[in-house]
């Protein structure tokens, strides 16, 4: 056995961060929200740096690389509240396997969404191709967004009305919720990332802040909501691992631990970010302070790719059949 | 990355299944759970089969194997869902504090028969006045008896009380932590010994758990007779040698594949049984309770995959490894309480498997380390976070004492 990342999945993520810091930062996202600033580092960018592309084929002038390396970089993606999503990519390169549209994705030509059928779509602002199911059938076109009022900017969702669409592949089903367990794992690699940041933004506010004349993460009530949020963390990093590596190497166990991975990725999100707020009295409350972007990633993120509660479920399906 | 067994690793998986599957009901008869001897020829079949103590040091009855041969053995047990071994005291704290403190004539004597459970063993730690601060324990061991005796120091004299021992009332030998010294600090002032819970001035009586059971007791000693032959370690040393037991424990408890409680499967399935009798509003509840617990396991265990991973690269698990503990105690306590509730009109009354196991569950939560201590050692020693001030740094034990009674 030897469940950790390898030494290139290290360099990579090490990689990831150096390019992905470079535009996209909480600042960038709070930009967003200030004066409608662009997404960082944007679609084109990301395209561009083959980060995002990781899971196309080369053939189709993508990476070849596993959805554990994809979510390796996710992981360092959600600590900066870097966009567009990986998800999107990721949900892409298995829609489109085998299409010539996959090609333009990984070349830059076409900026894709993928049309959940229950509400805003993730990444629709800016995108110019669309996939959608639609009775049972794959189907792909142009569509119009409608962006609505963001919580959290960096996930540009809007309202997507699809135009005349062309049908890729008939019975596709199966292939659908393929790429929503990947989407998923991804998903939940983002969910882990910022969870792990802000759990650290926390970790050191509390060894700063003095009260009383001891510094808070020295009172018990302090430091066990940052120990639980760390446990929590912790476990959510061993699902995204399993739930990426079943994704490429066994399909067996994708559903239970895409379904795990994504019920943790938002319970676990939600919980460090609403603990580092309070960890950080005032301050926490602010504008200004970062903790409320991570806040407002965890609370859209929990709707997206079906939320917590359908996840829960899923798993409890699941469990009981198994 | 990788869940594979090596080649090795999978040899030693088949010949333990195999051996598992073809002895599975003499061990999971119920008397093993409660006859001693029955669970006693049950651990010396396994260890006659090479199943016992395999990281343990072939001279020490062992077979010098992997942390990761171990871990398949615990991983293949559960899966048969057998019960823990008699001696499992013994083995995962007990045996390896002999190993790293004994001297060679008592590794002669007790680490082999300790493995075939022809002798079992308890942890003589937790006092009234002293569990979760361990280091506060009163029970004195004096040599010679005391000093104006004519100097025999070839032998001490032990009195005092010990509380919560598992298993004192079935053991032979216990390893019992004193106070040597009151006038040094208190970490400082502790000796280990190895005792004969046969002999004379020491008493055992159960003591009722909340359960119904009686699996732990207090033990007394008047005017025990230790000999120094029996000591672990050097006098004053006992603190150091108790941490070798401490982190023994956190790595017979580390792996993944063993936990806290019921097995998730094993409530799943029994969760499937029951779930047609509920209405559909009832069901949608229940798989959200069964699937919250059940994410909390599988993180846990793939946590424990990560660690086994550690361990198999020659790692020793560090402080994070509490974590699964921590998380297993609440796990475990909600998988119990979904898999009593689906019993329904049964739900209320005793007598089952379910309602048996949830009133054994927190304990577990208070046992091996509390949530609370558990949550203190992971912000210290793995988030870093600073240590509470506390009222006994810098003083000896016995100005501790007068403190705490409110004597100057
Ligand atoms: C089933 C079971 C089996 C056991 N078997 C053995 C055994 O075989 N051998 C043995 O030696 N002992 C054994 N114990 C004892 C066990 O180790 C102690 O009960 C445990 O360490 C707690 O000590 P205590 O009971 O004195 O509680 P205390 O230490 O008095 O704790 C009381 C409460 O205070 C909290 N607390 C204490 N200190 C702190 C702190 N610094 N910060 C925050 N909260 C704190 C605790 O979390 C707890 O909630 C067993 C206990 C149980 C329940």
């Amino acid at each position: 056995m030897n469940f950790d990342l390898d030494q290139e999945h290290r360099d990579l993520a090490d990689a990831a961060r150096d390019f992905l810091s470079a535009t996209a930062s909480p600042a960038a996202a709070r930009a967003m929200l200030d004066d409608g600033a662009t997404v960082r580092p944007g679609r084109a960018e990301l395209v561009k740096s083959g980060f995002a592309t990781i899971t196309i084929p080369e053939h189709a002038g993508g990476g070849g690389g596993s959805v554990l390396d994809l979510a390796v970089v996710a992981e360092q993606a959600g600590r900066l509240l870097a966009g567009p999503s990986l998800v999107t990519f990721a949900r892409a390169a298995v829609l489109l396997a085998g299409d010539d549209r996959l090609a333009d994705l990984a070349g830059g030509d076409r900026s894709v969404a993928v049309v959940d059928h229950d509400g805003p779509v993730l990444d629709a602002v800016g995108a110019d191709t669309f996939l959608a199911l639609r009775d049972g059938a794959l189907v792909c076109g142009p569509g119009t967004v409608t962006a609505r009022e963001p919580i959290d900017p960096t996930r540009g969702l809007g309202d997507v009305t699809l135009g005349d669409t062309e049908e890729l592949v008939p019975d596709a089903a199966e292939r659908w919720l393929h790429g929503e367990r990947v989407g998923r794992t991804i998903l939940a690699a983002e969910g882990l990332g910022a969870a792990a940041r802000v759990l650290e933004i926390g970790v050191a506010y509390a060894k700063e802040r003095y009260a009383f004349g001891r510094a808070i993460g020295s009172y018990q009530a302090v430091k066990h909501l940052l120990v639980d949020a760390y446990v929590e963390v912790e476990q959510l990093r061993s699902l995204v691992w399993w739930a990426a590596w079943a994704a490429d190497h066994a399909p067996d166990e994708l559903p239970l631990a895409s379904a795990a991975a994504k019920a943790a990725a938002a319970t676990t999100l939600e919980q460090a970010a609403e603990a580092v707020i309070q960890v950080h009295g005032g301050i926490g409350f602010t504008w200004e302070h970062d903790a409320h972007l991570y806040w407002r990633r965890s609370k859209v993120d929990r709707f997206l790719l079906g939320d917590d509660v359908s996840a829960y479920d899923e798993v409890a399906r699941l469990a009981v059949t198994r | 990355m990788d869940f594979d067994d090596t080649r090795e690793e999978a040899a030693w998986r088949a010949e333990v299944r195999a051996f598992l599957e073809q002895h599975r009901d003499d061990g999971t008869d119920r008397d093993t759970v409660w006859d001693t001897g029955t669970a006693r020829t049950w651990q010396a079949t396994l260890y006659d089969a090479g199943f016992v103590g395999v990281t343990w040091p072939v001279e020490a009855g062992g077979r010098g194997g992997t942390p990761m041969q171990q871990a398949i053995i615990d991983q293949e047990m559960s899966r048969l869902d057998l019960p823990p071994l008699i001696n499992l005291i013994g083995i995962g704290m007990c045996g390896p504090t002999v190993i790293v403190h004994g001297s060679a004539d008592q590794k002669q004597r007790y680490l082999k028969r300790l493995l075939r459970a022809d002798d079992i063993w308890c942890q003589l730690f937790s006092e009234p006045a002293a569990g979760s601060d361990l280091a506060g324990l009163r029970t004195r061991a004096v040599r010679g008896g005391d000093s104006d005796n004519g100097g025999d120091n070839s032998h001490w004299l032990v009195n005092g009380q010990k509380v919560w021992t598992t298993r004192a009332h079935q053991s032979d030998y216990g390893i019992l932590l004193t106070r040597t010294d009151p006038d040094v600090p208190k970490h400082r002032g502790l000796t280990m010994f190895v005792v004969d819970m046969k002999a004379p001035g020491v008493t055992v009586r159960p003591l009722r758990q909340m359960s119904g059971g009686a699996d732990f007791n207090e033990v007394f000693f008047d005017d025990v007779v230790i000999p120094d032959a029996e000591r672990l370690g050097d006098v004053g040393d006992g603190w150091r040698v108790a941490l070798t037991t401490l982190m023994s424990e956190r790595l017979s408890l580390g792996g993944g594949g063993t936990g806290i409680g019921p097995r998730a499967e094993t409530v799943a399935r029994h969760v499937a049984e029951h779930l047609g009798a509920l209405s559909p509003d009832r069901q949608a509840l229940v798989r959200q309770q069964l699937g919250k617990a059940y994410v909390a396991v599988l993180g846990a265990r793939y946590t424990g995959y990560r660690q086994l991973s550690r361990i198999s690269r020659g790692e020793l698990p560090g402080p994070e490894a509490s974590a699964g503990k921590l998380s297993g105690t609440r796990s475990a306590r909600d998988l119990a309480d979904l898999a009593v509730r689906v019993l329904g009109a049964d739900a209320r009354v005793a007598g089952g498997f379910w309602q048996e196991l949830q009133a054994g569950l927190p304990g577990m939560a208070i046992a091996g380390g509390t949530d609370q201590v558990l949550r203190n050692i992971i912000g210290e020693r793995v988030l870093g976070l600073p240590a509470e001030p506390r009222a006994d740094k810098g003083v000896t034990f016995k100005e501790s004492l007068a403190a705490e009674r409110g004597t100057p």
